[in-house]
């Protein structure tokens, strides 16, 4: 039997014929899944895995969908999230349908790559009226969609391995500490 | 009920200071049973959050919000909460209490065997008579049965057990230690030393003195610098029960310890004035046990031991054991906390740090330390603790706009260097701010809940202002822009610095414990942790307790040795 994440993966690939060879790539590599969540419809978790590939990219290293930030999405929102938190990240991504079924003619997932890229601008600027992030970096409950779906990419991919240990830099047993070394030496911040 | 043990001496509480009576009573012979109510918890074994990956913690890191109103609302406002130490500290659910109408008090309690010594900031600063001379100078409190000098020779001898680093600076009102050598300042905390210290006559900068070793040393390792001590420490750099007194009270074989024993009251008998008997609930069986001893040590923590005397009324002591003084309950202090003032450091973006140093830096007091200082409109004075550090990917994320490969790379490099100072105020001593029993709430074992009545006054008021203004001055002078401040709103508690309800004091008609922390009339009752203190000082008390707890026990075996007690 196919699982669901397999059905993702395929549809992605089917639909995602306009989509940049490096998206493509990471939809066909998929992730390691769980198989817990079956949260979002197919199509919600195609939309999830493009949005969170296009705000961090497989780059010299990997991105968002390798570093099973999708996964990591779709846990938060079905089981963290608040019933009105939920209702913003939904609400966005039917927006953002709309928004490419109006200015494409066609949904998000079928859109190109340069359509999905203009699609989430626009839905940034949807954003640009909320205040931000706390002191701490945390957004408040009533951040709008880009802000919800931006703040889970960026905390799925920087506490993953891989966006820990390849991205950033990882050392669970430093042995010391040294206040003065140049940035330069290490070339990438640490993970903590 | 029933089942009677006999032992020498009983200790209740395994926290920071019932680790030390365990310690110190055993090393001199004496057979003690340490009664805790919190469950069992085996060092290294039960870290389990220790070296824990960010890809292995839940949710990202993000708190289980439902799970932490229903049954953590307390307990998850403390800084060391998440869920990597979650299961060292109380449930508020099932460990209620009240407070008097619009007056909050945070009540952080752990709940496992080692107390809040595995969870503790760890900062290290001895009083000076700047501290045991205040009450007396300004009438606020009663006068310390004790000065520098008599705890003196005790801190020396804890903080060598203890492990302490710092650094020597010869303030005359923050006394040296016995100090492991210190954590290394950053460059930017340098940077910013030098220009507080050039330009302010008064005003000095310290590296935090921090119970982390960083030398090997007594069986326990230096620090490895992976950060979050408060996840437990399996190589015991840090000072906990855990890592230090309780191995030591165990290696004498003369120490027997139950956890999930919760101590319900204790029995004063007045043929002998003594205490007779402890009385406890077992937390699972509910099943009830009477231990004795020829001494007892409180030390279930400032609220929890007054919670017991207050509980342990009898003909002679209707208001609560040891309460002839009606003291007991009242004098209730902690430190006014989270009043911060911080600024980015600017011309260090080239430079970082390797290693996550558990310790910040410290400026001591500089209020009213000669005399009244005219220009100042409150009492005593307040320290900060402090530091620098490169804002992270977490915090920067959310202030840069965009998405794709720029911004993910924009992220490989750390933020600004920012820089904060956050004040610790001293409370004044003052009887309205005070714990009660209310007898018609009971928790689960029947006993009544306490109830807290409490809330800073005008003089921690005032302090938080000039900690927040004086803040910002010094970061500009230490070369800081874009400086601002908050001033702390938190309640009393939040500190977890609270101290009093018991106090010591030389005269029994007015503190419930002498200088030796015995209580006035009950010969064979001590009293080691913060219920103890007659003021609270602005600096972190632990240490005090340990030197206090330490001294007690000396006297009290050397009476026991006389027949006096």
């Amino acid at each position: 039997m196919v699982n669901r994440r397999e059905l993702i993966k395929w549809a992605s690939v089917a639909l995602g014929t306009g989509l940049s060879a490096s998206l493509q790539q990471a939809l066909a590599a998929g992730v390691d899944s769980t198989g817990k969540h079956d949260f979002f419809t197919v199509e919600q978790a195609t939309m999830v895995s493009v949005i969170s590939e296009l705000i961090i990219p497989t780059t010299d290293t990997p991105g968002a969908i390798a570093a099973g930030v999708p996964d990591f999405i779709e846990a938060m929102v079905a089981d963290w999230y608040t019933a009105g938190e939920r209702e913003i990240f939904m609400m966005g991504l039917a927006q953002l349908d709309k928004h490419c079924l109006t200015q494409y003619k066609t949904v998000f997932s079928h859109c190109d790559a340069v359509q999905q890229s203009s699609a989430l601008s626009w839905s940034e600027t949807q954003s640009k009226h909320y205040r931000g992030a706390d002191l701490l970096g945390s957004m408040g409950s009533d951040a709008p969609f880009f802000t919800k779906i931006k703040e889970l990419t960026v905390l799925g991919y920087y506490t993953s391995k891989i966006g820990a240990t390849q991205e950033l830099r990882y050392n669970p047993m430093p042995m010391a500490y040294n206040g003065d070394v140049n940035f330069s030496d290490l070339g990438r911040q640490w993970s903590y | 009920m029933t089942q009677t043990t006999e032992f020498d001496a009983i200790v209740v509480g395994s926290g920071i200071s019932g680790g030390w009576a365990a310690k110190e009573l055993t090393e001199k012979g004496l057979r003690v049973l340490m009664l805790e109510r919190g469950k069992p918890l085996q060092h290294g074994a039960d870290y389990k959050g220790e070296h824990m990956a960010p890809w292995d913690i839940p949710l990202g890191g993000k708190p289980p919000r439902e799970l932490y109103e229903e049954q953590y609302p307390v307990q998850s406002t403390s800084y060391a909460f998440d869920e990597t130490t979650r299961h060292f500290f109380n449930n508020d659910r099932d460990n209620p209490y009240t407070t008097a109408v619009d007056k909050p008090f945070d009540w952080i309690r752990a709940d496992v065997l080692g107390g809040r010594s595995l969870l503790w900031a760890r900062q290290v600063y001895r009083w000076s008579d700047l501290d045991f001379a205040a009450n007396k100078k300004d009438g606020h409190g009663i006068d310390w049965p004790i000065r520098y000098k008599d705890i003196a020779p005790w801190y020396s001898y804890v903080e060598k057990f203890v492990g302490v680093s710092g650094e020597k600076r010869g303030f005359k009102h923050l006394p040296d230690g016995e100090f492991q050598p210190p954590m290394e300042m950053n460059v930017v905390e340098k940077a910013a030393q030098k220009g507080i210290e050039s330009s302010y006559d008064d005003r000095f900068m310290t590296i935090g003195r921090v119970a982390v070793q960083t030398q090997a040393r007594n069986g326990r390792g230096a620090c490895h610098y992976c950060g979050p001590c408060q996840r437990g420490c399996s190589v015991g750099a840090y000072f906990s029960s855990q890592s230090s007194t309780l191995p030591a009270a165990r290696n004498t074989g003369r120490l027997t310890i139950l956890t999930d024993s919760v101590v319900e009251k204790l029995d004063y008998d007045a043929a002998t004035q003594r205490i007779s008997g402890v009385q406890v609930i077992d937390s699972n069986s509910r099943e009830k046990r009477v231990y004795r001893a020829k001494l007892v040590f409180l030390c279930a923590s400032t609220v929890a031991s007054t919670q017991i005397l207050l509980n342990s009324t009898s003909a002679t002591f209707p208001r609560g054991l040891a309460n002839r003084s009606g003291a007991l309950g009242r004098y209730l202090m902690d430190h006014t906390l989270g009043t911060t003032a911080y600024g980015i450091m600017p011309g260090f973006d080239d430079k970082y740090y390797s290693g996550n140093r558990p310790n910040g830096i410290y400026i001591p007091r500089f209020r009213n330390v000669d005399g009244q200082d005219t220009d100042v409109d409150f009492l005593r004075g307040y320290g900060y603790q402090g530091g620098a550090r490169r804002l992270g990917w977490k915090e920067m994320s959310g202030r840069i706009s965009g998405f794709g490969k720029e911004f993910k790379n924009s992220l490989k490099k750390p933020g600004p260097w920012i820089m904060y100072l956050a004040g610790f105020g001293e409370h004044l001593p003052d009887a309205n701010s005070r714990m009660t029993l209310d007898k018609t709430k009971v928790d689960s074992y029947g006993i009544a809940q306490v109830k807290f009545d409490s809330a800073f006054g005008d003089n921690e008021n005032k302090m938080r202002k000039d900690i927040a203004t004086e803040g910002e001055g010094m970061l500009n002078a230490a070369g800081a822009v874009m400086v601002g401040s908050m001033i702390g709103s938190g309640p009393p508690g939040a500190g977890i610095h609270e101290m009093g309800t018991a106090r010591m004091g030389d005269d029994p008609t007015k503190s419930v414990l002498n200088k030796w922390n015995q209580a006035h009339d009950v010969p064979n009752l001590f009293v080691t942790d913060g219920a103890c203190m007659t003021s609270s000082s602005c600096v972190n008390p632990s240490i005090t307790y340990m030197a206090l707890t330490a001294r007690a026990v000396d006297y009290a075996v050397t009476q026991l040795s006389a027949g006096n007690i």
